[in-house]
């Protein structure tokens, strides 16, 4: 027997719940919601994303921090770190996230129902689940996220490997991690580990550690990074990884010679690829490629009443922000009579490296392409009085403007706590802000995100000359 | 030659509606905007009515104010015959 829905959601992540409870409050829980999904709910963001990251990454820097005050009078002490125990209490935070934000908020929502199993399109408006069951909706939202890109590495498969998915299983801390790719999850676990106290390398096959963001400010990352005892083994294609004795060897190609390391583990950080396998796309007449479902700017993809979110999406970020968006945007365009678009130029973007990277809108190389000209300035953190209270010297602040409207057209940032402030980025953009704009708006004096304020008074004064609070 | 007029049968998902006062709303909203023979059930939230699409098209009807912004009733077009 078919069940039918107004709203058929396939998956159970960001972007399915943010989906779900935006159409259940604009239709006062009136439209009938099929949820389909397996594995945890809440998806990447909750379980093997965000939360257990951000959680590791904090607790890394509690180690750092005693191993390396930055004040002096402060005595350094080699931290004593429990690494099962750690695992126990960030594997305890990811559950009752899960059960707190996932599984008792669903409680409040009569009108959605959740199944388990795997779905398949069989017509172009029911899926069936691998339980038997058939769901009917008038339209859907597929949301079924992504998961760690593999690739064709000889051996792999044998000498055994983490994967930004699983690594939160380990119960014991490698002394040494070989990570193969950069990216998000790469630099963010690769700082982790090594403030833990292994030995962590970062083998990536490209120059740059992230693709799409500034260059100056990746190359000032590697450094910060490097610094801390990171190895970055850059321009390196994987040839073979094979197992000697209890350690695990990566074997690299650099030009024309072969180099080897020898780590305890490996860490595969080389992208994410979207949840499309046996879908039965083709049967509901949608389009996509390897690389995700293709959609409109109103996220509907090539069948009109059939919508895709989050990471599924052909995109050039996998972003549980973005995703969030995207499912309550659908949402609104489903039941508000909306035809909201997300301008991806407005979503911003973090690493939550220390320091971290958060950057909105274009890059100055991005912009000149696609625009002509543009104008930018850089100004080094160290000209920001609070990070020179905090005693940071890493970093650095660009904002790029259109040349002819002087308006703000990227913001990016190296710097402490740049993921709380890249929000005023984003408002300029939105709002077609001019530099003048942000100048004549007074920021707290003393605070890190004072940079934006100071780079955009660089846009016509030096203000390596100027007093420190000055307007 | 166009006709002058063009009588299209549209139904609407309405949500928001818990009462017969819901519907009597829902129903003038839609006669007040040139709706005619509405039939609505408060049951599964279905509304079928004639239009005149020279006057007022399908997906304009579905944006009428008794759908606006700040109401609580809102209408997804399921059909247009």
């Amino acid at each position: 027997m078919v069940k039918n829905f107004d709203l058929v959601i396939i998956g159970r992540g960001s972007a399915a719940f943010s989906a779900a409870i935006k159409a259940s409050e604009i239709t006062m829980h009136q439209a009938k919601i099929a949820m389909i999904g397996y594995g945890y709910l809440g998806g990447t963001c909750v379980n093997v994303g965000c939360v257990p990251s951000k959680y590791l990454i904090e607790a890394a820097k509690v180690a750092q921090n005693q191993r390396y005050p930055k004040y002096p009078g402060i005595k350094s002490i080699e931290p004593s770190i429990d690494f099962k125990k750690l695992m126990n209490s960030l594997r305890e935070v990811v559950n009752n996230e899960r059960e707190n934000k996932y599984i008792n908020v669903l409680k409040s929502y009569e009108n959605i129902e959740v199944f388990d199993g795997k779905s398949s399109f069989i017509s172009n408006d029911t899926v069936k689940i691998d339980s038997g069951e058939e769901m009917s909706g008038y339209n859907f939202i597929i949301a079924t996220g992504s998961k760690t890109k593999i690739p064709d590495i000889n051996g792999l498969r044998e000498t055994g490997y983490l994967t930004s998915d699983t690594v939160w299983s380990l119960n014991y801390m490698p002394e040494s991690l070989g990570i193969i790719g950069g990216g998000f999850a790469g630099l963010e676990l690769g700082q982790a580990f090594q403030r833990l106290g292994s030995h962590v390398a970062i083998i990536k096959e490209h120059e740059t550690i992230v693709k799409g963001i500034e260059n100056e400010l990746g190359n000032e990352l590697i450094k910060a990074l490097g610094e801390e005892g990171i190895q970055f083994l850059l321009k390196r294609k994987v040839k073979k990884v094979y197992k000697k004795g209890n350690k695990k060897i990566i074997e690299t190609l650099h030009g024309n010679e072969t180099e080897k390391i020898e780590v305890d583990e490996i860490l595969m950080t080389s992208g994410r690829t979207p949840n499309i396998d046996n879908l039965g796309l083709e049967k509901a007449g949608i389009k996509y490629s390897e690389e995700g479902i293709t959609v409109n700017d109103k996220l509907q993809t090539s069948n009109p009443l059939i919508y895709a979110a989050g990471d599924v999406v052909h995109r050039k970020y996998k972003l549980e922000t973005l995703a969030a968006r995207e499912g309550a945007t659908i949402a609104s365009n489903l039941y508000e009579n909306g035809s909201k678009k997300i301008n991806l130029q407005e979503i911003p973007i973090s690493i939550f490296t220390e320091p971290q990277l958060a950057s909105v809108g274009y890059t100055e190389k991005e912009y000149n392409e696609k625009f002509g000209k543009s104008m930018s300035r850089t100004i080094p953190l160290n000209f920001v009085p609070k990070a020179r209270l905090l005693r940071e010297n890493c970093g650095m602040f660009k904002i790029v403007i259109d040349e002819k409207t002087e308006k703000i057209v990227g913001v990016h940032v190296l710097s402490p706590y740049a993921a709380e402030f890249i929000i005023e980025g984003v408002n300029a953009i939105k709002n077609n802000l001019t530099y003048l704009d942000i100048i004549n708006s007074t920021h707290i004096f003393p605070t890190v995100a004072e940079g934006i304020k100071l780079t955009a008074q660089s846009f016509y004064r030096n203000v390596s000359k100027m007093s420190c609070c000055m307007e | 030659m166009k006709s002058s007029v063009m009588e299209k049968k549209v139904t609407l998902r309405i949500f928001g509606m818990t009462c017969n006062d819901c519907v009597k709303t829902v129903s003038e909203g839609l006669k007040n905007a040139g709706g005619e023979e509405v039939s609505l059930s408060l049951d599964d939230g279905m509304a079928i009515l004639k239009i005149d699409d020279v006057k007022i098209s399908p997906e304009d009807i579905a944006k009428i104010p008794v759908f606006g912004e700040k109401s609580r009733y809102k209408a997804q077009i399921r059909k247009v015959e």
